[in-house]
């Protein structure tokens, strides 16, 4: 084996070089607190690109994009770089932003510096989901629900969940099993979002373990648990499933995609939920933040395109009148089944977290 | 030898006349940078410094930090807060069989796909060292090694595309008439062994390669000479001498399977949970997990390097260590 002799002049270069490494992030300037740059925490497929290019034309403010695909996994990387955030904003849903300013993650906006705030779609406007203490956390962005999708090609049409437990389906379901244990459990008859069960943790330890041993009692009837939205999609698409819980922006995007599946809230009820841009405590670039969501709420065609990318229903006004009659088909259901849509509370978190976290490691193993 | 340097030195005078030979002649230079580079040892020391601190700081520190996180009560910890230290993660571990069963669900699969990916490669890595000519054989290797150069979530999704019910397998399968309905291939443990199988292939190939091909041909044909059959001589020459190879392609794979994440999460089905997915599970839930998590990572970190250490103990003998 040769082994190389450093030589005098070669130690001094390492020597050099090193140095100059050491240097380096004193000499570059740290990018994520400049004022030309925005640092954003989002979902894939939420931000339309031609909306990004234009503001970052428009402003020279430059848009960096950190890809999230989980709430879990957005308030754990938040929470743990404390007071020193290396994003300005973050994609979090209505039910999870008690858990984000409980931990004092959030600031609240002020509403007076977001130019066209009262273009936000009249449900919206005062964000009422957002509205803490008379104070608003966020931007309303997109709303979506859980909802039953099936395969027109291979499947019965029907109203219930019952479908997912069907054994003509055996082997041929899917969902994740966090979001379909609440929704089990508000089709056996209990509260799958645990607002009932404040202070009665042993009512909702049954409730929870009654819904665990059905998801268990009925595992057989499971092709895969997934995570992520293009997973179910993919499953949908290459026919390994017939029946799958899915977000509705997943289903309506396959739907507009022109698959032939089905997405319907079944009369047993589902959760909804609202996303939102929110402004992180400490944000490094907080103008940058405040002009981003003025130049969001300015044009309509923003929203638009945010739904024909993510399949969610837009908050921002004007909007249903941008889309074509199959993207406007796909978000769009009957009255009676938007009824059924019972959005997430703020109340209870903590229990109802504990208490599915742990049914969810219950059932895997199972 | 004296003279030679100093008829050199006008002329080292002229060219260093600037600051910075004034820096270099300086007493400062002299008992720093300067008393460096002129000791051997110090120099190699400097060489060394350098690596030893990038795997310090980027290796091992993430790994203590873990360790770290793995005895705190709470994680993060909020500004204010201090971080109270127990050993309730690592009980909790060994209190349920919701975390235990797991674990030994990825052991014993590691172990499996360990001797699979040998009894696959081993044929082809035996093929590449010593049956195709030697002129061929960078060709061969660079054939198999392709694959690789893109990313495992790519070759993972290659996977999905062969063996789903729309994939290549089902479409051939249905074209050639062999079947009517597809075949559910997907999402089983044969999906997730084949794919993880043909993801850590690579971790097997090289060492075996390397050690087979050092094999001297005129072992084997001295073996043949003495009458020894193909399997005789493989089970008396190639074997023992690939013995090293085995060692380090299994140890490769072995610590790499029980780790593996991505492929488990997107071939694996419902009952084909391992332990990784829970580990991920933790840190990614709606609460705060990361302690339990971390201790549940030491815990199959110190697994895995004892198994492997064991392995290598028994089956390389004493000279063999892990470290």
């Amino acid at each position: 084996m040769t082994f190389l002799i450093p030589t005098r002049r070669s130690t001094l270069k390492l020597m050099a070089s090193g140095a100059g490494l050491l240097a380096a992030p004193s000499i570059i300037r740290p990018a994520r607190a400049a004022d030309s740059v925005l640092n954003i925490t989002t979902y894939d497929k939420f931000l339309p690109q031609d909306f990004i290019d234009q503001f970052q034309r428009d402003t020279g403010i430059e848009i960096r994009i950190r890809l999230t695909d989980d709430q879990g996994k957005q308030y754990n990387l938040l929470a743990a770089e404390g007071a020193d955030p290396t994003t300005d904003i973050v994609t979090v849903a209505g039910h999870r932003i008690s858990q984000f300013l409980a931990s004092d993650l959030l600031q609240p906006l002020d509403t007076d510096k977001i130019a066209n705030w009262g273009n936000l779609a009249k449900p919206y406007q005062g964000a009422p989901q957002l509205t803490t203490d008379g104070k608003v956390y966020g931007v309303p962005l997109l709303a979506g629900f859980e909802g039953m999708v099936r395969n027109t090609d291979y499947t019965k049409a029907s109203d219930s969940w019952e479908l997912m437990f069907d054994p003509e389906y055996k082997g041929m379901t899917t969902y994740i099993i966090s979001d379909f244990l609440s929704i089990t459990m508000k089709y056996l008859g209990y509260d799958g979002d645990y607002v009932e069960y404040v202070g009665k943790p042993e009512e909702a330890q049954a409730a929870t373990n009654a819904a665990r041993d059905f998801l268990i009692e009925h595992k057989d009837m499971v092709r895969k648990y997934y995570d992520g939205a293009s997973e179910v999609q993919q499953m949908l698409v290459n026919e390994d499933v017939y029946v799958a819980q899915s977000w509705s922006g997943a289903a309506s995007k396959l739907i507009m995609d022109g698959f032939p599946v089905e997405l319907s809230i079944p009369k047993e009820g589902t959760y909804g939920f609202l996303y939102s841009f929110n402004l992180v405590k400490n944000a490094p670039n907080p103008e940058a933040a405040y002009k981003f969501f003025g130049a969001l709420l300015a044009n309509p065609d923003v929203g638009a395109a945010m739904v024909r990318q993510s399949g969610f229903a837009s908050a921002f006004a004007g909007v249903d009148a941008l889309l074509s009659d199959r993207e406007r088909a796909a978000i769009a259901l009957p009255e009676e089944q938007i009824a059924r849509i019972q959005f997430f509370a703020e109340v209870n978190r903590d229990m109802k977290n504990e208490m599915i976290d742990k049914a969810v490691a219950e059932i895997k193993a199972a | 030898m004296n003279d030679k340097k100093q008829a050199g030195m006008p002329a080292r005078r002229i060219r260093y006349n600037s600051w910075i030979g004034q820096l270099a002649r300086s007493p400062l230079y002299a008992m720093t940078i300067g008393a460096i580079a002129a000791n051997r040892r110090a120099r190699l020391i400097v060489l060394i410094a350098v690596p030893l601190a990038w795997i310090a700081f980027f290796n091992l520190g993430p790994i203590l930090q873990m360790a770290n996180i793995s005895f705190m009560a709470n994680y993060p910890v909020m500004d204010g807060d201090a971080a109270n230290y127990t050993l309730a993660q690592y009980k909790l571990f060994f209190a349920e069989p919701l975390y235990f069963v797991p674990f030994i669900r990825s052991i014993i699969f590691s172990l499996i796909v360990t001797a699979s990916t040998l009894i696959v490669v081993y044929p082809v890595a035996y093929y590449i060292g010593k049956v195709i000519r030697p002129a061929s054989r960078n060709k061969a290797l660079l054939l198999l090694l392709t694959p690789f150069w893109a990313g495992e979530i790519i070759r993972v999704f290659s996977v999905i595309m062969l063996l789903a019910n729309r994939g290549a397998v089902n479409a051939l399968l249905r074209e050639l008439g062999f079947i009517d309905r597809p075949i559910p291939m997907l999402y089983t443990y044969f999906s997730l062994g084949f794919g993880v199988v043909y993801l850590i292939a690579l971790y097997m190939l090289l060492p075996l390669y390397s050690s087979i091909e050092k094999i001297p041909n005129s072992l084997l044909d001295a073996a043949s000479d003495l009458g020894a059959g193909p399997f005789q001589r493989f089970r008396r020459v190639i074997l023992p001498l690939s013995r090293d190879g085995i060692i380090s392609g299994c140890s490769l794979v072995f610590l790499t399977a029980v780790g593996v994440f991505a492929a488990p999460l997107l071939l694996g089905g419902p009952n084909t949970v391992i332990f990784p997915e829970i580990i991920a599970q933790l840190f990614h839930g709606s609460n705060d997990k990361w302690p339990a998590g971390a201790a549940f990572s030491i815990i199959m970190l110190i697994f895995s390097l004892a198994t492997v250490g064991l392995f290598m103990r028994v089956v390389g003998g004493k000279n063999v260590r892990l470290m």
